[in-house]
């Protein structure tokens, strides 16, 4: 069995894919997502082999959302789109494959042949405007919340997973993993479980060891890796 | 001195001689060409009146004295005046040239006067005559004028025999001056009116070459730089001119630039450069012709010294509310003189040219109106809202056909209104018609997800506003507020009076409002700018927003729409 997250903000629109895809003896749709930051938290745990993502969808698009996935662990990604005449051809340059809505039977059975025929892993260029991330999807409780780049202060990985701090010291916790984040921010790593936001340093602390310490505008102590500092200092022009 | 009826005749042919001289002379100057046609013109008689008197009193002037007489030639202008002004110039250039024959005295003096009198109403009685026949080209028959006079010397020797006394006296210089001055005047007005016609002969040929020249290159311009103004369409007229009118060279130039040259001295004249010549920047500037004939001011070639181009002449062409936007030149080499046929086409070329890029960029502009206008259509007819619509008329065909079959209707009606001209003015109930079908279908796309308040008393209804007024605010609020949330959307659309205003109101929760310059502003700048057009500046668009709190868009448009 092909396992397969449909992700689409119109409910009407998942239950249609879901009826065509019935058809399909060997799909078993695990799950339904309405917006794109569920859908991480879904793929990150559930590992899908298949997901069916929309492209216009609240706050995260598609596209957007593809570059907060872990390129190592990627699905098989097959994007929907109802029209987007620039889309469609992105699509075809980068090896991604898409279904145009109303889906078409016939069409569909085409993708999902091709799929089974090759079930490696998928290799993909990077779409246009999908590789930096503007911002970065934080769960709370009951609320999902978008940290903007420039509101945050740092982010750190522990025990319970990774948390971002933003510049008003909230501590929100985000599915995605620091090497990502390190990948497609201006974020800078310190340390094996620190990246810190430039902007915000006030000073460096020079430590025993060839360790330092960063501290930030706002008053908190980042520790500096022996492995990482000669990187920041280069980045900060410090010789 | 001996006076016998051959010298007589030989000195008054010379007389003749001078006379004509100068009636060539003349009718190489403007002041002839009334003359060449037969006119009916007050400004044109008297200046036929004036020259022929003229004429008259030289006629009588250059006369020789025969003892108490004089031989001589006032007739021709007499009879011609007569005959080409018609009666009442006859008479006046009779009575003029009489009264001054007069005023000379001898025994022949009121004898004389009164022949010259007669002589203007001979002329005058058969132009008056030739007129009502319909033979006007009679009047100028250099025969006929000759025979005319000679009937005219000879009703003058009669009245001599009759007037002058003693008669024995008379008869002596009449047998003297008869056969001279018929011979003489008759000779006179025919040659007279040979080198009138052929002056006619000369205006006219010229006229008509001057015509079938422009007319030639109006035919072959046509529409060439309607087409627009630039470099590939200047080069195809200028080769046109060139041919045409066969000038040494011809040059069009926009405001900076060549834009064709062909001719003597292409040489270094290159297309695409700029404009040097202080001619052109002159004419230019000033919005005038400038001529350098290379003799009264001198033209100098700005690129080259060794140029062989002597004369140029420069002739703005002229755009919208007098606006220069660029020349026309034609010149002529150093060996050749400016002809004033091309001097005057020039000018008329310049004025079909102005007028064909006048009608060129009126085309453009309509063109540009007629794309705007279908983009504003496009704009209308969002393809995404449209297959995301089809594919949730898909999804619920199986399930819920009654469902699918209403909203295929909401679909229909809201591709109908979607068909008026955005120019059209609707009623708000209208609009809120195109509203409600959109919602439908929007509403059936994001289920739960959101939620719709329309508030508006039945009694607005009837207000009028432009159509695409309601429809494209609220379907902001949707695409680019409520939809781009993760919260469930709200949408409350509500009208009331204010004064003597509508004012309507399209309320989300989503507060994402950004002012952009393009994109969602855009449309909403479309809405804002469609109403003050109709209703004036204190009518239109505000946005008021809180960000992720709410954004709200009002409208304003009058209660009673004194549309303008």
């Amino acid at each position: 069995m092909i396992t397969a997250l449909i992700v689409d903000d119109e409910p009407l629109a998942r239950k249609e894919l879901r009826r065509v895809l019935s058809k399909a003896d060997d799909i078993a749709i695990i799950a339904e997502c309405s917006n794109a930051i569920d859908a991480i938290g879904v793929i990150n745990r559930e590992k899908p082999e298949l997901v069916f993502l929309d492209i216009q969808m609240p706050r995260v698009s598609g596209i957007e959302m593809l570059s907060m996935l872990d390129h190592e662990k990627m699905p098989h990604i097959v994007f929907l789109t109802a029209y987007d005449e620039y889309a469609v051809q992105a699509f075809e340059q980068h090896a991604f494959d898409y279904l145009l809505k109303p889906v078409n039977q016939t069409r569909l059975e085409k993708t999902l042949e091709r799929l089974r025929r090759n079930r490696g892993p998928q290799k993909i260029g990077e779409l246009p405007g999908a590789s930096q991330l503007r911002q970065i999807p934080c769960f709370g409780q009951h609320h999902v919340q978008l940290v903007r780049m420039e509101e945050v202060e740092y982010v750190a990985s522990g025990v319970s997973g990774v948390c971002v701090v933003t510049t008003d010291g909230s501590e929100l916790p985000t599915e995605l993993p620091l090497h990502i984040l390190q990948d497609r921010t201006p974020l800078l790593r310190c340390h094996r479980q620190y990246l810190v936001n430039i902007d915000f340093i006030e000073k460096i602390n020079f430590l025993e060891n060839g360790l330092a310490e960063i501290r930030t505008r706002r008053g908190q102590n980042i520790p500096v890796s022996r492995r990482f500092f000669p990187q920041i200092k280069e980045r900060l022009g410090i010789l | 001195m001996q006076i016998d009826p051959v010298g007589l005749s030989l000195v008054l042919l010379q007389q003749m001689c001078v006379y004509l001289v100068v009636a060539y002379l003349l009718s190489r100057t403007k002041i002839f060409i009334p003359l060449t046609h037969a006119t009916i013109r007050p400004p044109h008689k008297l200046a036929c009146y004036v020259i022929f008197s003229l004429f008259c009193i030289m006629g009588t002037i250059l006369g020789m004295p025969v003892v108490h007489a004089i031989a001589n030639t006032p007739a021709i202008g007499a009879v011609l005046g007569g005959l080409l002004g018609g009666p009442l110039v006859g008479l006046g250039v009779g009575i003029t040239g009489g009264l001054h024959r007069y005023s000379l005295g001898g025994a022949f003096a009121l004898a004389a006067g009164i022949d010259i009198v007669v002589q203007g109403m001979l002329g005058g009685l058969m132009h008056r005559h030739l007129i009502r026949k319909g033979k006007v080209r009679t009047l100028f028959d250099p025969v006929k004028a000759g025979a005319l006079t000679f009937a005219g010397v000879l009703l003058e020797l009669l009245i001599d025999l009759a007037v002058a006394k003693p008669f024995d006296q008379t008869l002596e210089i009449v047998r003297l001056i008869a056969v001279p001055e018929l011979i003489a005047n008759s000779l006179g007005a025919a040659l007279f009116m040979g080198i009138l016609i052929d002056r006619r002969a000369l205006i006219e040929r010229q006229s008509s070459l001057f015509s079938a020249k422009a007319l030639a290159i109006a035919a072959r311009a046509d529409g060439v730089l309607r087409r627009g103004f630039n470099q590939e369409n200047s080069m195809t007229v200028a080769r046109i001119i060139y041919e045409e009118t066969g000038v040494g060279a011809v040059a069009i130039t926009d405001r900076e630039k060549i834009l064709a040259f062909i001719g003597i001295g292409d040489d270094h004249h290159l297309p695409g450069t700029p404009i040097s010549s202080l001619n052109t920047l002159d004419a230019i500037a000033h919005n005038e012709v400038t001529y350098a004939d290379g003799n009264e001011v001198a033209y100098q070639c700005s690129i080259s010294p060794t140029c062989p181009l002597g004369a140029s002449l420069v002739i703005p062409l002229v755009g919208e509310d007098s606006h220069v936007i660029g020349t026309i030149k034609l010149y002529e080499p150093k060996t050749k003189l400016f002809s004033t046929i091309n001097r005057t086409l020039g000018e008329g070329i310049a004025k079909l040219l102005s007028s064909q890029i006048l009608a060129g960029r009126y085309e453009q502009q309509k063109a540009l109106l007629a794309q705007a206008e279908i983009k504003l259509l496009h704009a209308q007819v969002n393809p995404h809202f449209l297959f995301n619509a089809l594919n949730t008329i898909a999804a619920v065909t199986c399930d819920e056909p009654e469902k699918a079959r209403d909203l295929i209707g909401d679909l229909s009606t809201f591709f109908r209104m979607n068909l008026k001209r955005p120019s059209e003015i609707a009623s708000l109930a209208e609009e809120i018609e195109h509203v409600n079908a959109y919602l439908q279908i929007e509403r059936a796309r994001f289920s739960d997800s959101l939620t719709v308040d329309i508030d508006i008393p039945d009694s607005l209804g009837r207000v009028r506003l432009p159509a695409f007024t309601l429809q494209p605010v609220v379907e902001n609020a949707i695409k680019h507020g409520t939809s781009q949330q993760l919260r469930p959307g709200h949408v409350a659309i509500s009208a009331r009076e204010d004064g003597d205003q509508l004012v309507i109101d399209v309320q989300d929760n989503a507060g994402l409002y950004e002012p952009k310059p393009a994109g969602q502003g855009l449309g909403m700048s479309l809405v804002d700018r469609r109403i003050r057009n109709c209703f004036g500046p204190s009518y239109g668009v505000t946005v008021a927003s809180d960000r992720d709190v709410f954004t709200r868009i009002t409208i304003r448009v009058p209660l009673e729409a004194a549309s303008k």
